[in-house]
């Protein structure tokens, strides 16, 4: 079994899974999943992309046509398949805590 | 979207590699940030600080893993606690103005000392590799320090290898005529040389070239200010010509602003000048061996060459000139040893005036340390008043960590908002310190509120701080949440412990304040006893004024002395003047000292030595209201063709004539072997102080003015028989008799200015302005020091008996007095405040010591200051206890009880 990622690791991944996007939207949507609860910051996630791509979880891919952002071309991500690995596990793992806490009745079934 | 500079700029800080890979990316996703924060009620400025910190964790190693997500908590929970802490300054305002305005008082403080300790102590001279500048003094004999004279610069320059090159000085002062009004100005005479000595260079025009130093050539050099203000800063000048003392000298260049030399601070030649001329030493200097000692000079060494190293070659030189160039007569005579010095030139510039210095700096330090323990007081009490609110955090999970960053979060507001209001108050008691020391430490018109001087501000708040904040967040963090939750919604009893806590910051704020206020009392009582001597004159009801006649106008001593003559006549003739005579020096500003001898002296008594001299003219003595204790005073019947004499004072009657009679013995200039003529001792003066209130009396003695000879009148090189003091007795108040002086000047001639209007009481004011300098100000400080004291022992008893109303409530329902209440409370005061005597006296005691070379005619640990210190500070502390105290006795029992 594969080791715990960081939340935020997790989450960036979880971003990538449906589609590729580029950083802000991948900030957008971690904000929005978490109802505000992780903000990713600029550095931070560019520092933790570059990481990403070096532990070989995801890629950088080519501007697809028409994906304009602010004026710029954006550069994209792509999760590989193992990081999808590596967020299912990670998923699979907070399941299973999610399942101890519901047995333990702190949740309703 | 608009990009605001700023984000651009922090975009700038990322790594290059990061800007090229990413580009625009970077900064969508920091305007996103921005746009969120907004929409999130998050001050632009806390974003910005978020971001500028993201960026530069990039390149943090290591914490990629990591970093992020604590980094983010500890960020947020950073801004969370800030707004904590504004929303509790906001809801205590008074509490936040008192603690703001505490430390505004002790950091401005701070900040207003450090910036001129600054100036004056730590930056260097503004010269051109100045750590290789120094100043070298002549000295004649062990004990007297003294300039070089012409022709033993000239030896000594010959003889020299240290140098890159030598440069002499000397201050001198000249009339400058052709402007609306007719001034003395303050001139310096230089070396060709000094300007590439310093290092420096005219801001236009040129510096004199070495022929014209030689050759003594009319031409000057204009200071800045000197330009701009006479001038109007007119570019066109250099090649114009000025008129001093009534010659006309050519402009050949302007000093760039800042350039003020010679500067304040040594001893001789130490008045910045608003005109340079050359120094072109004439033939009298050049052979007035064994005298004229009054040239400054400095040097340039050579790159390594050490300041000691040269000292000892100067040393060895100044023995060789003595016995290779001096004359043999003078060595024969018993003209003493000559020795050279040599000093590094900030060192004889700053070096009198940093043991002030240092004294303010660390008074001032104590104070930010008494403010200190005063709001550590506060933030104490405050964090017990909020016991509860820490309590549920940490049964909330919070840990010790974050309680302790909440309270240091609090005290660090307090503290960075103290500073910025102390910045600001420091140029305000910046401004007011300065005009009263500019005129006594050198270089302190440098000091301004600077980069370094921000820094310092900016450290003195962090410590401050942390000083005040350590001691209440390690208290707030350690108590235990579960006994506080149980407590009833009501304050507890302090515990022993905070009783403890609260006992040290008191007693130390005591022991701090009384030696505050020791130096203070010695400061005060040194100055008091300054005051009471006698200077040997009735000031009051006199007004001095100086005239000097240049040798253009007045070529002869006939000239000169009909000029005075007829002045002083004049001015006695005034309404309202009682006794009008001149001195070529006043009283506590004597410069002369001779070699001096006495006709067969006692048995066992050295009949020669060094004595002061003024020459006088006039009803000098009269209008000084000077004692005549036997014999008479100097009158005008002794003329140039009476017999020779002279008064004495009563130091030189001890001392020259033991018990004998002196009137009526003879006396000369000169050594034992070689004197020059007999002068006739005509009477004894009551002793007159010659170098300032603080100095001891010397030997002196009054010469007739009328008596010197013509040669000297006219032709001596200092010009010192041609510029006499008036001095002016007068029945009416001396203030009111400047313009009938100015018009008797004027009548004689228009063109001769007037300076140096003062009266006598304003020249024993200026003789003691730095004893009460320094007592004004360590006297502030002390009374300072004490207000934060008696707050601070007046709010710990407040708490206290707020604490234990209801302990005190059974007390007096079981039948204690209000007599014992009051006792008790006061009792356990005084205590904190004896316990601070037990440290402060012997720290006082040890610390005064450095005191000594400020004091005057006290000891630096009298016993009356250290007395009355100890005194003053019991009493304000008792007054401090009286209010807790009586509201203590006052204490209704029933009501103390039912509250519960």
């Amino acid at each position: 079994m594969n080791a715990p990622i960081p939340a935020h690791w997790f989450q960036i991944l979880l971003s990538l899974a449906d589609e590729d996007r580029h950083g802000l939207r991948i900030m957008n949507d971690v904000l929005e999943r978490t109802n505000g609860q992780m903000k990713l910051w600029p550095g931070m996630l560019y520092r933790n992309l570059a990481k990403l791509a070096v532990d070989g979880l995801v890629v950088e891919i080519e501007t697809p046509a028409g994906a304009e952002s602010g004026g710029g071309r954006p550069r994209f991500y792509r999760i590989t398949p193992a990081g999808r690995r590596a967020c299912a596990a990670e998923a699979v793992r907070m399941a299973g805590f999610v399942e101890a806490a519901r047995r333990k009745r702190l949740l309703k079934a | 979207m608009p990009r605001p500079w700023w984000v651009s700029a922090i975009a700038r800080l990322y790594p290059r590699e990061y800007r090229e890979r990413l580009g625009d990316d970077l900064v969508d996703a920091m305007l996103a940030c921005v746009a969120r924060e907004r929409r999130g009620g998050v001050w632009p400025l806390l974003t910005g600080v978020r971001l500028l910190v993201d960026a530069l964790t990039t390149f943090l190693p290591g914490t990629v893993r990591s970093a992020p997500s604590t980094g983010d908590s500890l960020m947020q929970s950073l801004i969370a606690d800030l707004r904590h802490a504004i929303r509790m300054l906001r809801r205590a305002p008074l509490f936040s103005v008192l603690i703001v305005a505490t430390l505004a008082l002790a950091i401005g403080a701070n900040t207003a000392i450090f910036s001129v300790v600054d100036a004056v102590l730590l930056r260097s001279l503004p010269y051109a590799q100045p750590e290789r500048l120094v100043t070298i003094y002549e000295g004649i004999g062990s004990t007297m320090t003294a300039g070089f004279s012409a022709p033993d610069l000239m030896a000594f320059r010959d003889r020299v290898r240290s140098y890159d090159g030598l440069a002499a000085f000397r201050n001198a002062e000249f009339e400058l005529s052709g402007v609306d009004q007719p001034e003395r100005i303050h001139v310096a005479r230089i070396s060709a040389s000094l300007m590439d000595v310093l290092g420096v260079a005219p801001a236009l025009g040129r510096a004199f070239t070495n022929a014209e130093d030689t050759g003594g050539q009319l031409v000057a050099i204009l200071s800045n200010g000197f330009w701009q203000r006479k001038f109007g800063a007119d570019p066109s000048i250099v090649g114009r010509s000025v008129s001093l003392d009534r010659r006309s000298y050519t402009v050949v260049g302007v000093m760039p602003a800042g350039f003020r030399f010679p500067s304040p601070g040594p001893q001789l030649n130490n008045v910045p000048a608003d005109v340079y001329v050359p120094i072109s030493f004439t033939r009298i200097e050049l052979n007035g061996f064994g005298m004229m000692y009054n040239n400054s000079v400095i040097g340039r060494l050579h790159a390594g060459v050490t300041a000691e190293h040269a000292d000892a070659e100067a040393r060895t030189i100044a023995t060789r000139i003595f016995d290779e160039v001096y004359p043999a007569g003078l060595r024969e005579n018993g003209f003493p040893q000559l020795i050279a010095t040599v000093t590094r030139m900030q060192e004889d510039i700053v070096g009198n005036v940093r043991r002030l210095l240092v004294v303010l700096l660390a008074a001032v330090g104590v104070l930010l340390l008494i403010a200190c323990a005063d709001i550590a007081c506060l933030m104490l009490t405050r964090a017990a008043a909020r016991a509860r609110e820490m309590a549920i955090r940490t049964a909330l999970g919070a840990g010790r960590a974050p309680v302790m960053r909440l309270v240091l979060v609090e005290t660090g507001l307090l503290a960075a908002l103290g500073g910025a209001a102390g910045l600001g108050l420091a140029w305000t008691l910046q401004r007011l310190f300065l005009t009263s020391i500019s005129e006594s430490v050198p270089r302190a018109e440098a000091a301004t509120l600077d980069g370094r001087v921000v820094v310092f501000t900016a450290l003195a708040s962090i410590g401050a701080a942390l000083v005040c904040g350590l001691l209440p967040a390690f208290e707030s963090s350690r108590r235990q949440s579960s006994g506080m939750l149980k407590e009833s919604g009501r304050a507890s009893t302090a515990s022993a412990r905070e009783r403890r806590i609260f006992g040290v910051l008191v007693a130390t704020q005591f022991a701090c304040a009384v030696v505050l206020l020791a130096s203070g009392a010695l400061l005060v009582r040194s100055f008091a006893r300054l005051m009471a001597t006698d200077p040997g004159f009735r000031g009051d009801r006199v007004i001095a004024a100086s005239t000097s006649l240049p040798a253009t106008g007045y070529p002869t001593a006939a000239s000169i002395r009909s000029f005075y003559a007829t002045l002083l006549e004049r001015l006695g003739a005034v309404p309202g003047v009682t006794a009008a005579g001149a001195a070529t020096d006043l009283p506590l500003t004597v410069r002369e000292r001779r070699a001096f001898t006495v006709e067969h002296p006692p048995a066992g008594v050295d009949g020669s030595g060094t004595i002061a001299n003024d020459w006088v003219t006039g009803h000098y003595f009269e209008a000084l209201g000077a004692r005549i204790i036997r014999g008479r005073a100097l009158a005008p019947s002794d003329s140039q063709t009476s017999e020779a004499v002279v008064v004495i004072n009563e130091t030189l009657a001890r001392q020259y004539f033991h018990g004998d009679e002196p009137v009526n013995r003879r006396v000369a200039w000169g050594g034992a072997r070689n004197h020059g003529p007999w002068m006739r001792v005509v009477g004894v003066i009551g002793d007159i102080k010659q170098a300032g209130l603080a100095k001891p009396t010397e030997p002196q003695t009054w010469q007739p003015w009328a008596q010197v000879p013509d040669a000297a009148v006219a032709n001596n090189p200092t010009g010192i028989f041609r510029s006499l003091q008036l001095v002016v007795r007068s029945s009416v108040p001396p203030t009111s008799l400047v313009p009938a002086i100015r018009a008797e000047v004027r009548r004689l001639d228009p063109a001769l200015p007037i300076t140096g209007v003062q009266t006598l009481e304003e020249v024993v004011g200026a003789s003691a302005a730095s004893q009460r300098f320094n007592a004004t100000l360590l006297g502030a400080f002390a009374g300072v020091a004490l207000l934060l004291a008696a707050l601070g022992i007046g709010g710990v008893l407040a708490i206290s008996v707020s604490r234990r109303t209801q302990e005190i409530g059974i007390r007096l329902a079981l039948g204690a007095r209000a007599g014992d209440v009051l006792g008790m409370v006061v009792r356990q005061g005084m205590t904190l405040v004896l316990g601070g005597l037990a440290i402060g006296l012997p720290a006082a005691y040890a610390s005064t010591r450095v005191l000594r070379s400020l004091l005057f005619d006290v000891t630096a640990h009298d016993p009356v200051s250290f007395v009355a210190a100890t005194a003053v500070l019991c009493a304000v502390a008792l007054a401090a206890c009286a209010a807790p105290a009586l509201r203590a006795s006052r204490v209704d029992p029933i009501t103390a009880l039912r509250n519960d």
